[in-house]
């Protein structure tokens, strides 16, 4: 019963991806950095993606903006429908192309994602002079709107600066302005607040979801912050070793945890109980290399709960509970019978600590 | 920025006082007595030059003369070309020689920004290959190899062509420019386009750029606005040195072409032992190189904001 | 989903594999060589210039002939020619003979000891002159070299000893008219010298044995120059490899050292810090200011050496003096951005001194850096001492250098272009070498240098 998340009840999906798989050529070999990804959003939700390092959520993203360049990378399987009009692999429909006007993105770090030789206001102002034609006049001063929209003061001084004249925080806060210029219907935020301080990740997460209560648009937010996923996420796919392991609510991800690896990474996070006193537990090894991937689960190498057949057969995606996959042969119906698999102890679900 | 052009004045002169300071001990280290070569001088004109170097006096004297006279602008007469004062020689020369290294200049600077452009936007396809196999060629032979066989050319095609088309050598039209000022430029051209290839490349794969894809800006447009802009500014970093690079090494092309300019008569100088000259031109060349770079460095200010307000 | 055997369900032995690397661990240098090795034109490249190396010093031992030595019988020959020589007995005046030729044409047998020539007065001649063109005459009537004329009709044979050499060669006999001055009226023969050479210089050059081994209308092979000669008849072939010594000594050496002085003038400086790094770079600055050029060829004269003079030893000099500073520049910027490393800090706090900070962290860093300056600071060398040497303000001759022999290619460069071929070709291909490793290395060992292709 492999599925994609779908609400049947509510609005159907705005973005919709499928079976998403991107590999690499270099010169080490072919790297299957996306195995094959599916997910929804739908519009005035925010969709979390969740992992470390490598697992392949930037590439996901990036692939469908069009900006992996593609002599190296290449799509070689899935769909994303956007409005229910395919949009992998073309970015320009009916000669207008969607990035920036129907599609904003941000990105990690503000200080070099933005032209250091070009105005802040320019830079705000291009998507408007691209998309709809405005006079640079026009489109200078929306800018200007647009920049006190982000909340930044003397929106008309700062509109005349430079990209160095800012602090990172600030960047943001332009890039932000700069990617909704347009009003798109689907804002992507590659790691925004990964390169913050904590006080001003706090600022811009507002930012977002005070736009988003605006506009009604939808986001997909790439982080491996679980705090931050708890604080403005709907929606939560995690994913390792270029899988989806696990996608749910928040509620679900964090109080009815489906897969070892969301396990080990709630267990992961610090505490900031003063009453308890804990070592902490980081999860043992590393990812495994995606020159070649292992036959079965990616994670079965580090898992606590792995089984025989997790090493040579990849898992399939369980529904766990309704709209709540894992990607884990745990969720077998012979594994939740076998007398001889492990279970994974009642306190680990329910979000207590071990 | 008027603080920016001022401290740079200021180490600028600085530089040239260095310069003319390391000439004068340089050429004063010169065994033997200057004047006391093959050329006989008469008594009187030989007790003149006396006085007026100094020549009898210790070396300090004849320093702070030297630096009186330079700041006078004054060269003093060529040993070789009697009666000549060296500022003439400069004055009548340097001109020809600016002009063949301006135009040298810009034919390097347009040629390596364009084909550096190209060379990374089409990289690894056929022009790519093409251009890069050119610019191999640059900078590895010779310029005065170069030269001699674009002279050999000229000749070839006059023949073929039954007239001329292009004057093999000398100066006075734009047609006596266009060969040596492309042959001088050659070299640095190929060196910017390589330049400007690996900053282009490095550009082209930076996070700002990925920005405006993800704007749906057209490539056209990516390339004027974000791409050049910011690909360009080393390649005029370097511009500075390379009119240096042009300048001196315009000895060769003006020797093959016969162009009347400064480095040809430098050379003659030195094989002729005219210290005046030697001294004179040594100066005022490194003055000129030094303001140049300067002025490439106030442009460069200009270009790039973020040199500006630092 | 097919049935799943049950067995398949049971927990697994523990993770014993979770921390094994999955490919093994490289070095800087292993990864910079392999890095190397898998870019094809660094490796070409390296394999020339260790070639090129090896036959500057091995050269002379395979191919001992003197480059100085002149071969007269072969001046300015390319590779390739013909080399079988006629053996003649000694130059003997010629005896003029008697009686007249109906047209102009040889007395004897051209050969390169002399020319020998008879004509008929030519029509309304009241004189002739002789001339000699290495191209046959045309209706433009550019009869070549004048070598003799006379005034009156007695004279009607002339002999040309004058710098003779296998090939053909074109006479013309001009009529003069009354007051001296050629006219129309022309004569023009084609003329085949042969090679020739004497029992006695066929010894003296050590193509035979003895003067027993040969006779008089024996033919013999001169001696071999694989890439032909130059205008004075000296081998190319082993100019080229002295000329190889010279310039590839100037080249590698004075990099070598100005680049070591730059590497210890700008770490000092660089590890300093504060105003002796102020002072120190100011300093350096000046010395970039001063136009290279002017400046070499002003040391040259200050050390006492005319135009005309070699003068390797000062313009070693002059460069090392002049070129250090680019150097010492990166290095102290390099040494300025390790000092500020995470890493350079940690040791510190662990308890490292200045020189263990200096030798295992810093200078390893910057190594990179200075192999890939010193790589092309060597083609640098290499084209400004050739150019020196082209203006004449460097390696004078005799002394062969790559530039000087260039230089006397070019005056000949139409006529016998392999002149200027060979060494122009030696210079471009060591600088393309040299630059094309360059390159490599800095792909290799520095990935914020990489050229990205």
């Amino acid at each position: 019963m492999t599925g994609v998340m779908t609400s049947p009840q509510t609005n159907p999906a705005l973005l919709e991806v499928r079976d998403l798989a991107v590999e690499f050529a270099t010169y080490g070999g072919t790297v299957q950095a996306v195995r094959g990804v599916s997910f929804s959003v739908e519009k005035g939700k925010t969709l979390a993606i969740v992992g470390e390092s490598g697992c392949g959520k930037s590439v996901t993203v990036q692939s469908l903006m069009g900006l992996i360049p593609m002599p190296p990378g290449r799509i070689t399987a899935g769909s994303a429908r956007l409005n229910g009009v395919e949009v992998l692999g073309r970015n320009v429909i009916n000669g207008k192309d969607i990035r920036g006007s129907q599609i904003g993105m941000i990105f990690q770090d503000p200080m070099t994602s933005l032209n250091p030789t070009m105005r802040i206001g320019d830079q705000i102002a291009e998507p408007l002079q691209v998309h709809r034609g405005y006079s640079h006049k026009r489109a200078f001063s929306e800018a200007i709107n647009l920049l006190s929209l982000s909340k930044i003061p003397e929106a008309a001084k700062r509109a005349r600066q430079y990209p160095f004249e800012f602090s990172g925080g600030m960047l943001q806060r332009a890039m932000i302005a700069m990617a909704i210029a347009c009003k798109p219907s689907i804002l992507i935020a590659d790691e925004p607040t990964t390169a913050l301080d904590v006080t001003i990740q706090a600022q811009i997460l507002d930012l977002l979801q005070d736009l988003q209560a605006e506009t009604g648009m939808a986001i997909v937010l790439i982080t491996h912050d679980l705090g931050v996923v708890a604080r403005v996420a709907d929606e939560v796919a995690v994913m390792y070793a270029g899988k989806i392991v696990e996608q749910g609510s928040v509620d679900d991800i964090f109080y009815r945890s489906a897969h070892p690896y969301t396990l080990g990474l709630k267990l992961a996070m610090p505490t900031n109980d003063p009453d308890k006193q804990h070592k902490l537990n980081p999860i043992d090894g590393s990812p495994p290399d995606l020159f070649a991937p292992p036959p079965g689960c990616g994670y079965c190498q580090r898992c606590p709960f792995s089984m025989k057949i997790c090493d040579s057969r990849p898992p399939e995606n369980f529904e766990v509970a309704a709209q709540h996959f894992s990607r884990c042969w745990l969720h077998h119906p012979q594994a939740r019978i076998s007398p001889a698999a492990p279970s994974i102890p009642r306190e680990l679900y329910v979000g207590e600590r071990a | 920025m008027l603080w920016y052009i001022g401290k740079r004045l200021i180490q600028g002169l600085i530089t040239v006082w260095f310069i003319a300071t390391a000439t004068f001990f340089a050429m004063h280290n010169v065994p033997g007595d200057p004047l006391l070569n093959e050329r006989a001088t008469t008594p009187t004109i030989r007790a003149n030059l006396e006085a007026k170097y100094g020549l009898d006096q210790p070396v300090t004297t004849q320093y702070f003369i030297y630096l009186k006279n330079i700041v006078r602008g004054d060269f003093g007469i060529s040993f070789a070309q009697e009666n000549r004062q060296v500022n003439d020689i400069i004055r009548e020369h340097f001109p020809v020689s600016a002009i063949l290294g301006v135009l040298a200049v810009i034919i390097a600077a347009v040629g390596g920004i364009l084909w550096g452009s190209l060379t990374a936007l089409y990289r690894n396809r056929l022009p790519d290959y093409l251009i890069m196999f050119l610019v191999i060629l640059g900078i590895s032979v010779p310029s005065f190899v170069i030269a001699a066989i674009s002279q050999l050319g000229i000749v070839t095609l006059n023949n073929l062509a039954g007239t001329t088309v292009l004057p093999v050598a000398g100066w006075g039209t734009i047609f006596h420019m266009l060969v040596p000022a492309l042959v001088l430029g050659l070299s640095t051209m190929a060196y910017l386009t390589r330049l400007m290839r690996s900053s282009m490349l490095e550009i082209v794969n930076s996070d700002f750029v990925r920005t405006a894809k993800s704007k749906g800006v057209p490539p056209a447009r990516i390339f004027a606005r974000h791409q050049l802009r910011n690909a360009v500014l080393p390649v005029i970093t370097v511009l500075g040195p390379s009119i240096a690079a042009i300048t001196t090494g315009g000895f060769v092309v003006e020797i093959v072409f016969a162009i009347p300019g400064l480095g040809r008569f430098f050379v003659e100088a030195v094989q002729q032992l005219d210290y005046t000259v030697i001294m004179g031109t040594t100066v005022f060349y490194g003055t000129f190189l030094v303001f140049m770079v300067i002025l490439v460095d106030v442009i460069y200010g200009f270009i790039d904001p973020r040199v500006r307000m630092s | 989903m097919t049935g799943i055997a049950a067995a398949e369900f049971a927990r697994q032995a523990s993770t014993e594999h979770a921390q094994t690397l999955s490919r093994p661990s490289l070095s800087y240098w292993q990864d910079a060589w392999i890095r190397l090795q898998s870019n094809r034109r660094a490796l070409v490249s390296l394999f020339i210039v260790i070639s090129l190396l090896i036959l500057t010093l091995l050269g002379p031992v395979l191919w001992s002939v003197n480059p100085a030595a002149q071969d007269l019988d072969q001046i300015s020959v390319p590779p390739g020619r013909d080399r079988s020589a006629l053996v003649v007995a000694e130059y003997t005046p010629w005896v003029i003979p008697a009686g007249t030729v109906a047209e102009l044409q040889l007395a004897d047998t051209a050969t390169t000891q002399s020319v020998r020539l008879q004509w008929a007065a030519l029509p309304g001649a009241y004189g002739h002159r002789v001339y000699r063109n290495l191209y046959p005459v045309g209706p433009e009537r550019a009869y070549g070299i004048p070598l003799g004329e006379f005034f009156d009709n007695s004279t009607l044979n002339f002999e040309d000893r004058l710098d003779l050499r296998p090939g053909t060669y074109y006479y013309s006999v001009v009529a003069l008219a009354e007051n001296g001055r050629p006219g129309t009226v022309a004569e023009t023969l084609r003329v085949d010298v042969r090679r020739t050479t004497t029992v006695n210089e066929a010894v003296a050059q050590g193509l035979v044995g003895s003067a027993a081994d040969i006779a008089v209308g024996d033919s013999l092979q001169v001696a071999l120059h694989p890439l032909g000669t130059d205008y004075l008849g000296r081998d190319m072939l082993a100019r080229l490899m002295e000329g190889a010594r010279v310039s590839l000594f100037i080249g590698i050496i004075a990099p070598f050292i100005y680049v070591l002085m730059g590497v210890v003038y700008g770490a000092v400086s660089g590890f300093a810090g504060g105003k002796v790094d102020q002072v120190m770079m100011r300093f350096a600055d000046f010395v970039v200011a001063l136009p290279f050029l002017l400046f070499m060829i002003l040391f040259k004269i200050a050390f006492g050496i005319g135009p005309g003079e070699s003068g390797i030893f000062p313009m070693l000099i002059a460069m090392i003096v002049l070129l250090w500073p680019a150097t010492a520049r990166l290095v102290r910027g390099q040494i300025l951005q390790i000092r500020e490393q995470g890493y350079v800090e940690a040791s510190k706090l662990l308890g490292a001194k200045s020189s263990y900070l200096i030798f295992r962290h810093m200078l390893p860093n910057t190594l990179g850096v200075v192999l890939v300056t010193l790589t092309f600071e060597i083609p640098r060398a290499i084209f400004t001492e050739a150019f020196l040497s082209f203006i004449g303000m460097g390696v004078a001759p005799p002394t062969p250098s790559w530039g000087s022999m260039s230089n006397e290619g070019i005056k000949t460069m139409l006529n016998t272009p392999h002149e200027l071929i060979f060494p122009a070709l030696l210079i471009s291909i060591t600088v393309l070498a040299f630059n094309l490793l360059g390159d490599g290395l800095r792909d290799a060992l520095d990935a914020r240098m990489r050229n990205t292709e």
